[in-house]
Parts: C-alpha cells; structure tokens; sequence
C-alpha cells in the first residue's frame, strides 16, 4: 500500500488492486464510515450577502487620507534621527580633541589641568592637552614658555619641539622659542629629553640650549621665574634673544642698526613699562633708542 | 481575463471574490479554533486588508492571501475552543430505522465530534475543508502556503487518529 493511502483512497486515486486489497481489510468499515459521516457534518451557517454588506461599509472613509497622514511624520522622524546621529557624533568628536589654551603678544594667562596643577602661560605662547584620560596620561604640548607647578602624580610630561620634559610633581619652567630651549627647575626633580640624550635636573638648576648647542648656566637663586611677577631676567643671554623678548612682552618691532646682537646681556627689565625696559637693555651696552609708535629702533651710540 | 476585470479594485471583482471564498474563510477559522464570532471577524479583517491592498493583489492570488492573513490574525492569540458541528443527515430525523440504530447512530456522532475536536488543529482544519466544503488537497495546500504531500500526510493521519479515537484503539 502506497503512503498516505487513506488521503489516496478519499482521494479516488488507489489502483484498482489497491482498492481491493483495502476493502477486504478489517479497518475499511469503520474508515469508511468516519469518512461518511463527516462529509455530512455542517459548519455554522454564514450569512455571506450580509458579511459582504458589513465588509463594504467597514472599509475605511479613504485610502489616500491614511497615506498623506503617515508621510510627514516618517520624513520627521528621518530628519530627527539624522540630526540625533550628528550631534552625537560632534559631541564625542569634540570631547577627545584636544584643549588649547592660547596667549598673544604682550599676554599672560595662568589655567588649572584637571588634577590641578597650574600653568603660567607667557606671551606668545600656546598650551594644549587632552583632558580626556588626564589621569592615566599627564602630557601636555607646549609652543612657547610656561611655568608649570605639578601636582603630585604620576608621570608629567611636556611635549616640546626640542625635547621632552618629564617629572613627577615638582616647579619648573620651560621656554621653547625658535633656537631657544630653556628648561629651568625651582623644585624637585626634572628630566629633560634633549635629542635622545636625557639629562637629570634638580631642584635650582637650569638647561639651556642655544642653537643647537648646551650652554653651561648658573642655578637660578629664585623660587620662581621673573617672569611671574612681570619682569624678565637674563643672564649671559645673547641680545638677539633679549630684543625678541622684549618684542614679545610689549607686541612691538624692533629694528637694529650697526649692533651686534650676539653679544652677552645679563640684566632685567620690567614687562610694565616699555621706556624703562628699553633702558635696561640699553644704557649697559652704551644702545640708544629711538621709540616709535610700533617701532623701536637701536642704534650704536657713535654710529655716523 | 481583460484588464479590467483583472483588478481587485474592481467592485465587480472583489464582490465575486468575497461571495466565492469569504465562507470557505468563515470556516476555515471556524474549523481552527471552533469560534463563530472570532471567524466571522478574521473574514471581514482578511477582506477589509484586501480592499486595502487591491492594486498589490491580483484576483488569482486573492484567496491565499485572504487566508494568510485570516490565519496570522489570530497566530497564538485565541485558544482553540471545541469545534461544534451539525449533522446535516437528514435521513436521521425522519427515518424509519430501529430507536437501537438512532441510538448507535447518535453515540457514533457524538464520538465523532469529540475525535475530531481532539485532532491537532492543522489536521482538523485540513480533514473538515475536504469533508465539508469539498476543497481538493491542492487548494488546501494553497491556504495553508504548504506542499499537496504535506496536505496529503494530515488527511491520512487525521483519518487514522480518528477511527483509533472513535474505536478505542
């Protein structure tokens, strides 16, 4: 007997030999007459004239007003999600870029780093860092000079272009200007990263890189740079870095005529006044000076 | 068929196909669950999503998508209830039969009836769309969205779970 042959057999589709074999079988009767009988069963009645009437009038007023209603609120929603994508994309953008802090000429600033340790900023000078994982990672870069008073941590790094500053917690300062790097520790322990050479600074000395070449300094006998209290001390510093200085603390040009500006200058002068500053400078290398309203020109004495 | 009556849209088109398959989709609910007014509902739901859709839905795809819908309308939703159906052999109320065969007769239906509203509901529904409606095993399997030899399995074991049922077996 095939499969499903009961299915077959309601079916009409057994072979006549089949059929036979069936019918002779004991179960045939009683298959036959649940099959009967079924057929005769009836399922509820079902008005179909009146389910057709019900099925016309239930249908909705219109077709057209359930999609003009659905439309804008989708575009909504669109432009919704594309604006919540945006902003939160700039906002984790903003928040791992990095934070500058700038100052222009003749402008000092001072700022706290989020384990509040504080920087002084001196003229011309830019300080960024990435607050972001400040705990595990204390760097900042510098363009400029900074004094830096650290707070107690873990390892402090100042990134500049002439070398790396490293320290625990400590006073120090560091100046970074085109041919220039001085890095100057007033506490503690600092070690300076010069070229792949590291050198270990403590507390009262200075390092001082002029043009590529290590200049032996004497240790500062201050607790803090002039510079701080708004005055600019120097000691055996050629006059070209001097009159930039200068340039710097009171955002003015300076022109020279017949002066050697490598000579050494050891002296201060104050970041307040422009005619005492000039003074400074001058009278000890027998300079005059010419004050314009932008300009300061210095001139040899018996120059013709 | 032309264009025009090719379109369910057609009041003319979709009216013929609600009086030729709106009762086989009456029953066929019923025939699941054994609730008149659930069944009733999913026909005028399965109908309403037609008219809603007439343009995406041509006349000969009609009837199998009317009863996918009546079908997933209430997937998991309504517990089946025992399926009551009438006797509609006439010859039981006026015959001359002995009150032994009427009562022989009435015990046998009324194991019948109890047989099939214990049957696995997709072969209660496959077995009684044969029975009553007279619905071929390939139009089955089209309201079912599946194979004639699945459609041929169930008939084969409902009527054999049915006589072991009603037989004690």
């Amino acid at each position: 007997m095939q499969e499903n042959y009961l299915a077959k057999w309601l079916n009409n589709e057994l072979t006549k030999e089949e059929l036979e074999v069936f019918k002779n079988t004991d179960e045939y009767a009683s298959y036959k007459k649940i099959a009967d009988a079924s057929s005769k069963l009836q399922a509820p009645t079902f008005d179909i004239d009146k389910a057709l009437k019900d099925s016309i009038a239930n249908r909705p007023a219109s077709k057209d007003i359930k999609v003009i209603r659905l439309n804008p609120l989708k575009k909504l929603l669109r432009i919704a999600a594309v604006i919540l994508v945006l902003v939160t994309g700039s906002y984790f953008y903003y928040n791992s870029l990095d934070e500058t802090t700038k100052t222009d000429l003749a402008e000092n600033k001072s700022l706290v780093l989020p384990d509040a340790s504080t920087v002084f900023l001196n003229a011309d000078s830019k300080l960024s860092f990435n607050k972001n994982n400040w705990d595990d990672n204390r760097k900042v870069s510098l363009n400029g000079e900074a004094y830096f008073k650290v707070a107690k941590g873990k390892k402090f790094t100042v990134e500049t272009s002439e070398g790396l500053v490293t320290v625990l917690g400590t006073q120090f300062n560091v100046e970074n200007r085109k041919g220039f790097f001085e890095v100057t520790c007033y506490e503690g322990l600092v070690s300076v990263t010069h070229k792949n050479k590291t050198i270990k600074l403590p507390g009262g000395n200075s390092f001082l890189v002029i043009n590529n070449e290590i200049i032996a300094t004497e240790a500062p006998n201050t607790s803090a740079p002039s510079w701080i209290t708004n005055e600019s001390t120097f000691k055996s510093i050629p006059m070209l870095y001097v009159i930039q200085e200068f340039e710097r603390q009171y955002n003015i040009t300076v022109d020279t005529k017949n002066i050697d500006t490598n000579i050494l200058y050891t002296g201060t002068f104050t970041n307040k006044n422009i005619e005492l500053a000039l003074k400074s400078i001058c009278l000890p290398n027998q300079i005059k000076f010419k004050l314009e309203k932008n300009k300061v020109l210095l001139y040899a004495e018996n120059a013709p | 068929m032309d264009s025009k009556t090719d379109n369910v849209c057609e009041e003319q088109v979709y009216n013929a196909l609600f009086k030729a398959n709106s009762k086989t989709i009456f029953n066929y609910i019923y025939y699941k669950f054994g609730n008149e007014e659930k069944a009733y509902d999913a026909v005028q739901e399965a109908f309403i999503k037609l008219w809603e859709n007439c343009s995406k839905v041509t006349p000969h795809k009609a009837k199998a998508y009317v009863s996918t819908i009546a079908n997933n309308l209430y997937l998991n939703v309504i517990k089946a209830e025992k399926v009551r159906l009438k006797y509609a052999d006439k010859t039981l109320v006026i015959s001359n039969e002995s009150p032994e065969y009427i009562l022989e007769e009435k015990q046998f239906h009324e194991k019948l009836e109890k047989a099939l509203a214990d049957l696995p509901e997709n072969q209660r529904t496959t077995f009684l769309l044969n029975r009553i409606d007279g619905k071929k095993y390939a139009e089955i399997a089209e309201m079912e969205n599946v194979s004639v030899k699945a459609i041929e399995k169930r008939m084969h074991l409902a009527l054999k779970t049915l006589r072991e049922k009603i037989e004690g077996i």
